[in-house]
């Protein structure tokens, strides 16, 4: 490694020493947490060992709900007889119940105890402490002052005083393991994961030159890809971050999966759970799933179009850098334990309000960074859509997945500046004191969510409609037929892409709208059925008549087929208002919103991760690991959503920490058989979560040791199947383009009304020539 | 009952093609498509099935539309002669519920409650009504703890006006499977915002004893905020 690498490398160690050090620095000793974290500030800034704290009368191991009077004391420091008052104490408690014995001590909450203004004159107290009733290991955290009792006014009759802290702890009746705190272990997998990452960063390096391996190239190795704007290496980027973020999403799902396994369970607190709903719908909807869109659509558009690169490939490299920042700022709080507690849709006034955590701001920071990236990315794919398609190519007849990406972008691009601007209303509102959703300041609550639903619902087909062009490429391959209706496959999707803005109201039924607005909205919700519809039947109707060769890449798709159809007929019973009374926010929708983005979003990206990853990578994948892939996860998936339906109905809430079953000594919310369901999720959930890991294992494998792919091993007639596996760079030689020849007998290259208006707006040849000259 | 037909259709459709035109390896299949790299391939398409698919939902889609309108009146239906529930009860009025031939709760008057939800916790209140029609207290439910309670009469009709003192909150009457968010600012705010939002409970013969949550995200303690409802004969 040179010196100038080494330097750089040195100052960027130190900015990340300095950023992991300096919140722990400045956060000491009053800290955020209180009292029971950061010790007591009021009777002195720092602890003095010249204070001895002690509990007398803890057992070393308790009885299942047994009270035990304890004392807690202190010897040392400045107290004494003499002075107006000695000293004070507070004690927290992990498990049981701690109370007063007398009126020398009050309770603040079950856990947590401290003196009373009569008990300010002692050196101990006597209270009362009720064991918990199951096995726990009981912490207990200590603080006590010895004060001189002076009042020196200024520094509130603190000067002089001095605390310290004792820690203690009673273990169980049946031994159990410690309980690690839920935050710990998702920043522990977080960082393990990114340890993973970089081992697999040095290990591709390593491979790219085996036999002449030396570290003196990684720096330009690495600042290569820090700095490129070639779209098939901003795509790797988008994709690895995609799955590095599925990966985390999925480790929060698994954490509520596990809280909610039984009744009553305590995993997580109300707090924890708050934050990690939040950042798993955040993580999964703008970091994981818009990524792998980004990162196929970055390595498939222009290879499909028969385009050297994008448009504005620096503008392409922008949105993508954009977006790890963002993903830093939003997952800013949970580290400080204070990440953003308000649901993925954020709403006001709770958002801006004192109780939301102070995470949010940042989480709202994060995002106003990823709409500016996905405001770029639009304007990159629609320009590079419209005018670098190859000679040939008409506008129908264009490959059916840049079709979908380019009513994605479409929709994405119109509606989320409307998200962008609320966001920033939140953010000027909880930063600056501005009064967009004070109520009290004429400020108006509900414009949220008519600009995040605005948004919101046509981003949920922002990430479904790509994977109908996945599915309809994978469909028509696998079935060696031209795709069933490819005209009215365009219209569907530009008609989803349409309707998709006029139903966001069904979201809001609860919320008091008009009765007149909300059946206009039942009827347009129900009207998304009909594109929909057209889509699946033209997907089977492709089938027919062809030679259907099974591959992992087609049964994703089959499977798809199904697991959509099932979330389609579910969306089905939302826009039917009685229901939706019901249905409104509990498992029903869970339910639904998974089986369509799960079933449908991620089951297309599945397909095509395995119809694509030979042409990226330039190796196939293994097709037994594919198989098992799917067969894992198809199975272990249905079981996961599918019973959700059935607790929704029951009553199940979403966004409820846990929940109650009736039983004969207590009236609960749900049947007793809901908590055998929810433990059957659970389990299920942690199959599917590491029926993954199959895939992953498979993409490594293939790429250490995988069969080389040809040009076009599955038979697909667009211009990526072309190039070879991995494609050059530049992707097309720009002066020698690809031209597409049509098999239909018409003359399709006659540009049509739509391009004749789109070509009148655009720089003339003669005109470029002029200017040349 | 459209949905399983919907599904064994499409179902029966995708299991049948999926086995029926399965190929080991589409060696010697004769590509009618024409299907080559470089080349847009032939169309495959046919424009009566693509008008009936397009259509034949579109019919089911009205007449989904259609079904569900009536009980789309019911659950917001308006004060007044045009409404399920008349006007507002006298003293001593009953509402005299009663089930019309699509199931619906009609009544000849309703009495008015209130409904004043902050985190995390419900407050009722049965204005002045008699506590034999409307009564309030509190329960002890062993896992939410002290809960607020409401008592309703079976065969009365009560319509609640809610709002709220802090954020957004909606209560969820699990058993009658109905909710509606309370909004904040109903009292305090610009005129415009002078309005509670409502919810009828019709208390029919299978109306039960039930319990009351919230289910619009309300922080900390959302998944706690419990309340009770008791019919009372």
């Amino acid at each position: 490694m040179n010196r100038k690498s080494m330097r750089t490398l040195l100052v960027l160690s130190a900015i990340a020493m300095a950023m992991i050090v300096s919140p722990a620095v400045v956060s000491y000793p009053t800290g955020i947490q209180g009292v029971k974290d950061s010790g007591c500030n009021c009777h002195g800034a720092t602890t003095s060992s010249e204070v001895v704290p002690s509990i007398i009368g803890l057992p070393d191991q308790y009885n299942y709900s047994e009270s035990y009077e304890i004392v807690v004391s202190f010897v040392g420091g400045p107290a004494s007889p003499a002075n107006s008052n000695q000293g004070g104490f507070n004690l927290w408690v992990s498990d049981g119940e701690l109370s007063p014995s007398d009126a020398t001590v009050q309770s603040y909450n079950p856990n947590e105890v401290s003196h009373t203004e009569a008990g300010n004159d002692q050196t101990s107290w006597t209270l009362t402490w009720t064991s918990p009733s199951s096995d726990r290991n009981v912490e207990f955290i200590l603080h006590t002052n010895s004060v001189n009792g002076n009042a020196d006014g200024a520094n509130g009759g603190s000067s002089g005083d001095m605390w310290n802290k004792l820690t203690a702890k009673v273990s169980p009746p049946v031994l159990v393991l410690e309980e690690a705190d839920p935050f710990v272990v998702l920043s522990t997998l977080i960082v393990v994961s990114a340890i993973l990452l970089a081992f697999t960063l040095a290990y591709v390096f390593y491979r790219t030159n085996p036999e002449s391996f030396t570290w003196d190239y990684f720096a330009p190795w690495i600042a290569g890809w820090l700095t490129t704007t070639d779209h098939k290496k901003v795509g790797t980027l988008y994709f690895v971050a995609g799955l590095f973020f599925l990966g985390v999403g999925g480790i929060m799902a698994m954490m509520i999966r596990i809280q909610l396994a039984v009744p009553g369970n305590d995993f997580l607190t109300q707090d924890q759970y708050n934050q990690f709903f939040t950042l798993h719908g955040t993580t999964m909807i703008f970091l994981a799933a818009m990524p792998l869109i980004n990162g196929f659509a970055n390595w498939m558009v222009p290879l499909q179009i028969g385009a050297p690169d994008l448009a504005l490939p620096r503008l392409n490299a922008m949105s993508f850098w954009l977006q790890p920042v963002g993903a830093l700022l939003i997952f800013t709080g949970v580290f400080s334990g204070q990440g953003a507690d308000t649901g993925w849709t954020g709403y006001a006034p709770y958002v801006v309000s004192e109780t939301a955590h102070m995470g949010t701001t940042m989480w709202v920071a994060g995002q106003i960074m990823l709409v500016a990236s996905s405001t770029l990315t639009g304007i990159n794919f629609l320009t590079t859509i419209a005018v670098m398609r190859a000679p040939g190519m008409g506008w129908l007849q264009m490959p059916l997945f840049t079709w979908s990406i380019l009513v994605a972008n479409l929709m994405l691009f119109l509606s989320i500046p409307a998200f962008g601007i609320g966001l920033i209303q939140v953010y000027l509102d909880r930063v600056i004191g501005t009064a967009f959703y004070d109520v009290s300041a004429g400020g108006d609550p509900l414009l949220w969510s008519h600009l995040f639903w605005y948004f919101g619902h046509p981003e949920v087909y922002v990430v479904i409609v790509p994977a109908f062009g996945v599915i309809s490429e994978v469909i028509a391959t696998s079935a060696r037929r031209s795709i069933f209706g490819y005209r009215s496959m365009v219209y569907a999707m530009a008609g989803i892409g349409v309707v998709s803005f006029i139903v966001y109201g069904h979201h809001m039924f609860t919320s008091g709208m008009s009765p007149t607005l909300r059946f206009v909205t039942m009827l347009t919700t129900m009207l998304v059925a009909v594109p929909t519809g057209i889509k699946i039947f033209n997907w089977l109707k492709t089938m027919h008549g062809g030679s259907l060769v099974y591959r992992t890449h087609t049964l994703w798709t089959l499977g798809f087929l199904v697991t959509f159809t099932l979330g389609g007929i579910s969306g089905m019973f939302f826009p039917s208002i009685a229901m939706d009374l019901h249905l409104h926010e509990s498992y029903f929708v869970v339910a639904h919103f998974h089986y369509v983005l799960v079933g449908g979003t991620v089951f297309g990206f599945y397909a095509a991760i395995y119809y694509w990853f030979p042409k990226m990578s330039g190796r196939m994948l293994d097709e037994k690991l594919g198989v098992l892939h799917f067969l894992v996860g198809f199975i272990s998936y249905n079981a996961l959503f599918w019973p959700m339906h059935r607790l929704g109905v029951w009553g199940m809430a979403r966004r409820h920490h846990t929940y109650f079953v009736t039983t004969e000594e207590a009236m609960g919310a749900l049947p007793i058989e809901a908590a055998g369901w929810n433990m059957f999720i659970s389990v299920s959930a942690f199959i599917f979560f590491f029926s993954n890991l199959i895939m992953v294992a498979n993409m490594i494998k293939t790429l250490i040791r995988g069969e080389k792919a040809p040009p076009d091993p599955w038979g697909g007639w667009s211009f990526e199947w072309m190039t070879a596996s991995p494609p050059p760079t530049p992707s097309f030689d720009p002066h020698n383009l690809p031209v597409l020849t049509d098999a239909n007998e018409h003359i399709a290259n006659e540009p049509g009304t739509f391009s004749k208006l789109f070509n009148r707006l655009m720089v003339s040849e003669e005109d470029t020539e002029e200017v040349t000259h | 009952m459209i949905s399983f037909f919907v599904s064994v259709f499409t179902f029966t459709w995708l299991y049948h093609h999926s086995f029926w035109y399965r190929s080991e390896d589409a060696d010697g299949y004769e590509n009618p498509d024409e299907i080559a790299v470089g080349v847009f391939p032939k169309h495959n398409d046919d424009m009566r099935l693509e008008v009936a698919w397009t259509i034949a939902p579109f019919i089911l889609i009205v007449w989904l539309t259609y079904v569900s309108w009536v009980p789309l009146d019911a659950v917001w239906s308006e004060t007044g002669e045009d409404g399920y529930h008349g006007e507002e009860c006298e003293d001593g009025q009953s509402s005299n519920n009663q089930l019309d031939d699509y199931g619906i709760v009609t009544s000849e008057c309703y009495h008015v409650i209130e409904i004043t939800a902050k985190q995390w916790v419900w407050a009722f209140d049965c204005l002045d009504l008699a506590t034999e029609i409307c009564d309030t207290g509190s329960d002890n439910i062993e896992v939410y703890g002290t809960v607020p309670l409401l008592s309703l009469k079976t065969g009365e009709t009560y319509l609640a006006n809610m709002r709220s003192e802090d954020v957004t909150h909606a209560p969820w009457f699990l058993g009658m499977g109905v909710k509606e968010d309370t909004l904040y600012g109903a009292q305090i705010g610009p005129s415009e915002y002078n309005w509670p939002t409502t919810v009828w409970l019709p208390i029919s013969n299978v109306v039960d004893d039930q319990i009351i949550l919230c289910t619009e995200y309300c922080g900390d303690a959302h998944s706690v905020m419990a309340g009770k409802l008791v019919v009372h004969q």
